[in-house]
């Protein structure tokens, strides 16, 4: 009996001491107190993003330390881990459209804390548009994409590029066949059929946060592209339709600035066109507008507020901006650097500041976040399982307002 | 004889006690939790200052467990059962088939069977979707091609997608029942068959009469788990049909999926804790209704 | 003579569908190996084969160069060995007690432990997080084992006890009379008897804690906290990035230990229970 409750004490003590060697052996990764001057930077951004990020802030050291940390489920862990000091990062880099699900949740500060606001005058206003909620300025932007028409000069010539979507819809009739594809887009990604919809003048979600889904000019617009969604591949993921643009199987595709260098690494002469105008409304295929920037969470500005200035200030040299440009292809959020010839000579860049001009900035309200799981569904009923697009809208519309309902 | 029971009472719940009180604060507190987050709204709205709010949360929620709710959990449990039946016949066939006498390459080829467990499972999952399900480059279109069949939409309605997400789940599920099985078969006496052999038993026989009642309490805690694996598989399904921006058309919905559309996408953790607490419910329901009570088939 | 021939030709069939039947099950597996070891960055592409058609181990080695593999592969490796500890320590004894006492609660517990096995540990995230946060728990190695611990414990229990019913108690009980003391009834006894179950159990737990992600990714924040799974979770192909063929070698790499302690472990599992010693 004694021997007993002697080994079980045993066993008990051992797992407590694992246990506390475990806690304090780990205590090292949080950040402390005294250590105002690291900061953790998360991002999900490609490679060469992060590269030239990476080299600008280390031009920092040693007075602030930088660590810029690659999340491939951001959004979702930093709802998770919101001000939680020991595991929320001090910044982060990221689209502006979740600005209103973290303002809400009160982890934002303001850019305007830290930095004057008539010091950010320099950047573009719709950059600036799209990076305010309820009136306060939660983003430094950095740069801009939206999304471009390219084609592969091996088939589409110049001259062939379609100007509105029904040519557009007679080439791709002219050329589908054996594999081969005339135009592929993510057709049923509501990122990508956004472009659609937005060119009919249709809505996904309004800017007081009311779906637009069962309007007469979004089920147009379902309508009208479902023709185009029939001669395309089934799959609607990115995988396949960049590779089949990228082994030469598709002619032409709608696609994000970051395809071109994967592309012409590859051999490929790619050209970057206009967006198509819609026949039926005149407006060309009006793509979201994502503005890429750093984020200030709350705690860090207020407890590492000098670091955090240095790194905006160091992120507001338009340096920055030309090289992100020639690296990946990013849009200059800097008026100033649309007089640089180094700009104004790069094709990818030039026609994603073309496409901004009837370009919609992505809403970056909560309700968004509820958005775009709706309309997936909506746009795989209509476009994949062949449901009829009046009771299709209706339904997505209920299920959105109710969703947004269930929100709060 | 009384004080040795009493002893022996103090006994069991002294050495079961590390392993159901860390159960307690790991398992079950977190879920009592879950409903105490239930009663508040805790949402993006209210993310520090949340309160309690009551039975609201519970009242949206009936809200959205209407027909789709319903039709979700009937598709649960067919793949469950489906799932569970398809795995245990062919981990049984497979094992008896690796027990052959003089089987030279046994071992090879239960690693080589085995591989699937090794590796792990959303990375499977993937490769499955995009190396062999997917309509343009999947090896299984590529393979049909060459006969001037298809391409076929693998995943693009409910029945197929039903029948992908099976094979994809046997395939990562089968490794551990074999295993399970092939243990189970070499712990019968070899001397019962030869008894049996002598009084003419056929193959049939055998199984029914040996093999099955010998293996079945063995296996019995394995498959009573792995059913409720089964059960709770989100993964496959999620991962090759419901990612967002990756639809592909089937609209196969599990309870965790629809859980997870309806309500984890709100952000509103009060309202996806009061689905989570109805799930809950509803599998104590289940299992009383089932009479699912472990079976005790020692003594 | 005859019977023997037959049984011969049957072997060989035995033979020839179990090969065939390992190729298709590989063929996801020879997918991915092909795919790590093709030089061009694509896991797609319209005319597949298994030989790459530029041969390269420049994924491998950038798996080990330009990625912490080695420290995830730390990080990992004390998740699962701690997590192993606990949750068979603390079952091993529990699942003996349950097996072969009666005692209050006994049943209840029983069926309350399979309950809470089905429900989702997912489902209960948010609350696992509230919790651990206020401890300091978050993004520390303890506060992963400690999810970890809970979900496996309940299966420790669960399917240890379920084996042990199957161990004729006689010999226990000739061993009880003889004067041995419960430690050493399990230690000496049970415990080499149960060897199938305890084998099976590791295994279980053992990938559990390898491919674990959900947990891995929210709960730790930081790349030099992420397990093998998180880390290769980071690594898949997003929108914009990812490589696959670095992806495919990476599976391949964290799929090596678990089948090298397969290897280990394998003897143990199928060891049945009459080589114990028991006689039905």
């Amino acid at each position: 009996m004694r021997r007993r409750v002697r080994s079980k004490l045993m066993s008990m003590a051992l797992t407590l001491t694992m246990a506390a060697g475990l806690l304090s052996g780990c205590g090292g990764n949080s950040v402390s107190e005294t250590d105002k001057t690291t900061i953790t930077i998360w991002h999900d951004k490609e490679d060469a993003v992060a590269e030239v990020l990476q080299k600008k802030l280390e031009e920092l050291e040693p007075d602030v330390h930088v660590v810029l940390e690659k999340k491939s489920d951001l959004t979702e862990s930093l709802k998770m881990v919101g001000s939680d000091p020991k595991a929320a990062p001090d910044m982060y880099f990221f689209a502006h459209d979740k600005i209103g699900v973290y303002a809400e949740m009160d982890i934002l500060a303001p850019i305007t804390d830290i930095i004057p606001e008539e010091e950010l005058d320099v950047y573009m206003d719709n950059t600036l548009e799209a990076a305010t909620y309820k009136g306060k300025i939660y983003q430094l932007p950095v740069y801009y994409e939206t999304l471009l028409f390219m084609y592969n000069r091996l088939y589409m010539k110049d001259d062939e590029v379609p100007q509105t979507t029904e040519e557009l819809y007679q080439y791709m009739q002219d050329n589908t066949a054996g594999g081969h594809y005339g135009f592929v887009e993510q057709h049923s990604t509501p990122y990508y059929a956004a472009g659609w919809i937005n060119g009919f003048n249709g809505t996904i979600l309004s800017a007081d946060g009311t779906p637009g889904l069962d309007s007469k000019e979004t089920i147009a617009a379902l309508e009208y592209h479902k023709k185009f969604v029939d001669l395309m591949p089934g799959e609607t993921e990115y995988a396949t339709v960049n590779t089949l643009f990228k082994e030469g199987m598709a002619h032409s595709t709608i696609a994000g600035p970051w395809l071109v260098p994967t592309v012409r690494e590859s051999g490929m002469d790619v050209g970057v066109a206009a967006m198509p105008v819609i026949d039926e409304t005149g407006n060309p295929i009006s793509p979201y507008m994502g503005v890429q920037g750093i984020h200030v969470l709350k705690n860090a500005a207020e407890n590492k507020k000098d670091a955090v200035e240095k790194v905006l200030r160091a992120l507001m040299d338009p340096e920055v901006e030309v090289d992100l440009a020639k690296a990946s292809g990013c849009a200059p959020a800097m008026e100033s650097c649309y007089e640089m010839d180094e700009i104004t000579s790069d094709e990818v860049v030039m026609a994603m500041h073309d496409t901004a001009e009837h370009a919609v900035p992505m809403p970056n309200i909560p309700e968004m976040d509820v958005m775009w799981t709706v309309v997936g569904n909506l746009l795989t009923d209509v476009n994949m399982s062949g449901k009829d697009v009046t009771e299709s809208a209706e339904a997505a519309q209920q299920e959105a307002l109710q969703l947004i309902e269930s929100m709060r | 004889m009384k004080k040795n029971k009493k002893k022996e009472i103090l006994f069991a719940y002294s050495w079961s006690a590390p392993s159901l009180i860390l159960i307690l604060l790991i398992v079950i507190f977190p879920i009592l939790y879950t409903g105490y987050i239930s009663l508040t709204n805790m949402n993006v709205y209210h993310w520090n200052n949340y309160e309690l709010i009551g039975l609201k949360n519970y009242k949206d929620a009936l809200l959205v467990l209407d027909n789709g709710f319903i039709q979700a959990f009937l598709v649960t449990i067919l793949w469950t059962i489906i799932n569970m039946v398809l795995q245990l016949i062919i981990a049984f066939l497979l094992a008896n088939l690796l027990n052959l006498k003089r089987l030279r390459l046994r071992n090879l080829y239960k690693t080589l069977l085995i591989f699937p467990w090794a590796m792990p499972g959303y990375v499977s999952i993937l490769l499955w979707k995009t190396g062999m399900f997917n309509s343009q480059f999947g090896l299984l279109n590529q393979w049909l091609a060459k006969y001037n069949i298809g391409p076929v939409k693998w995943l693009g309605s409910d029945g197929m997608a039903f029948l992908c997400c099976t094979t994809v789940n046997l395939w990562l599920a089968l490794p551990f029942m074999i295993t399970i099985m092939d243990g189970a078969l070499q712990s019968i006496e070899k001397s019962f068959y030869e008894s049996a052999v002598l009084d003419g038993a056929t193959w049939l026989q055998k199984m029914w009469y040996i093999t099955i009642p010998m293996i079945k309490p063995i296996i019995a805690p394995s498959v009573v788990i792995t059913t409720f694996t089964t059960f709770k598989q989100f993964d496959i399904l999620f991962l090759l049909t419901q990612q967002v921006g990756a639809k592909t058309g089937s609209n196969l919905q599990t309870i965790l999926t629809y859980a997870y559309e309806k309500a984890f996408i709100t952000n509103n953790y009060g309202y996806s804790s009061a689905i989570s607490m109805i799930i809950f419910v509803i599998l104590i329901v289940f299992s009383v209704l089932t009479n699912m009570k472990p079976k005790e088939e020692t003594d | 003579m005859k019977k023997r021939t037959r049984e011969n030709i049957g072997l060989v069939f035995a033979n020839i569908f179990l090969i065939l039947l390992c190729f298709v099950v590989l063929v996801p597996v020879l997918y991915a190996f092909s795919v790590s070891l093709n030089a061009d960055n694509s896991l797609l592409s319209t005319n597949f084969s298994f030989l790459p058609k530029h041969f390269t181990l420049a994924n491998y080695k950038a798996v080990f160069t330009e990625k912490p593999i080695m420290l995830w592969l730390k990080n990992s490796l004390i998740l699962a060995v701690v997590t192993l500890g606990i949750s068979l320590g603390t079952g091993i004894p529990a699942a003996y007690v349950f097996s072969r006492k009666e005692f209050p609660g006994r049943k209840a517990i029983l069926r309350t432990l399979i309950l809470l096995y089905a429900f989702p540990s997912l489902l209960s995230m948010t609350a696992l997080y509230k919790l651990l946060s206020p401890m300091g728990l978050i993004n520390t190695r303890t506060g992963l084992i400690i999810v970890y611990t809970g979900t496996m414990a309940v299966f420790a229990l669960w399917n240890m006890k379920g084996y042990f019913d199957t161990i004729p108690v006689e010999i226990e009980e000739a061993a009880m009379i003889d004067g041995t003391t419960p430690v050493q009834l399990v230690t000496r006894i049970v415990l080499p008897l149960a060897k199938p179950t305890i084998a099976v159990t590791a295994m279980m737990v053992l990938i559990y804690v390898w491919n674990e992600y959900i947990f891995a990714i929210n709960f730790m924040t930081g790349s030099d906290t992420y397990t093998l799974a998180a880390g290769l979770y980071s690594l898949q192909a997003t929108e914009m990035s990812g490589s696959w063929p670095i992806f495919a070698a990476a599976s391949i790499v964290v799929s090596i230990p678990i089948l090298i302690v397969f290897f280990a472990l394998q003897k143990n599992m199928t060891t049945g229970l009459t080589s114990g010693g028991v006689k039905g």
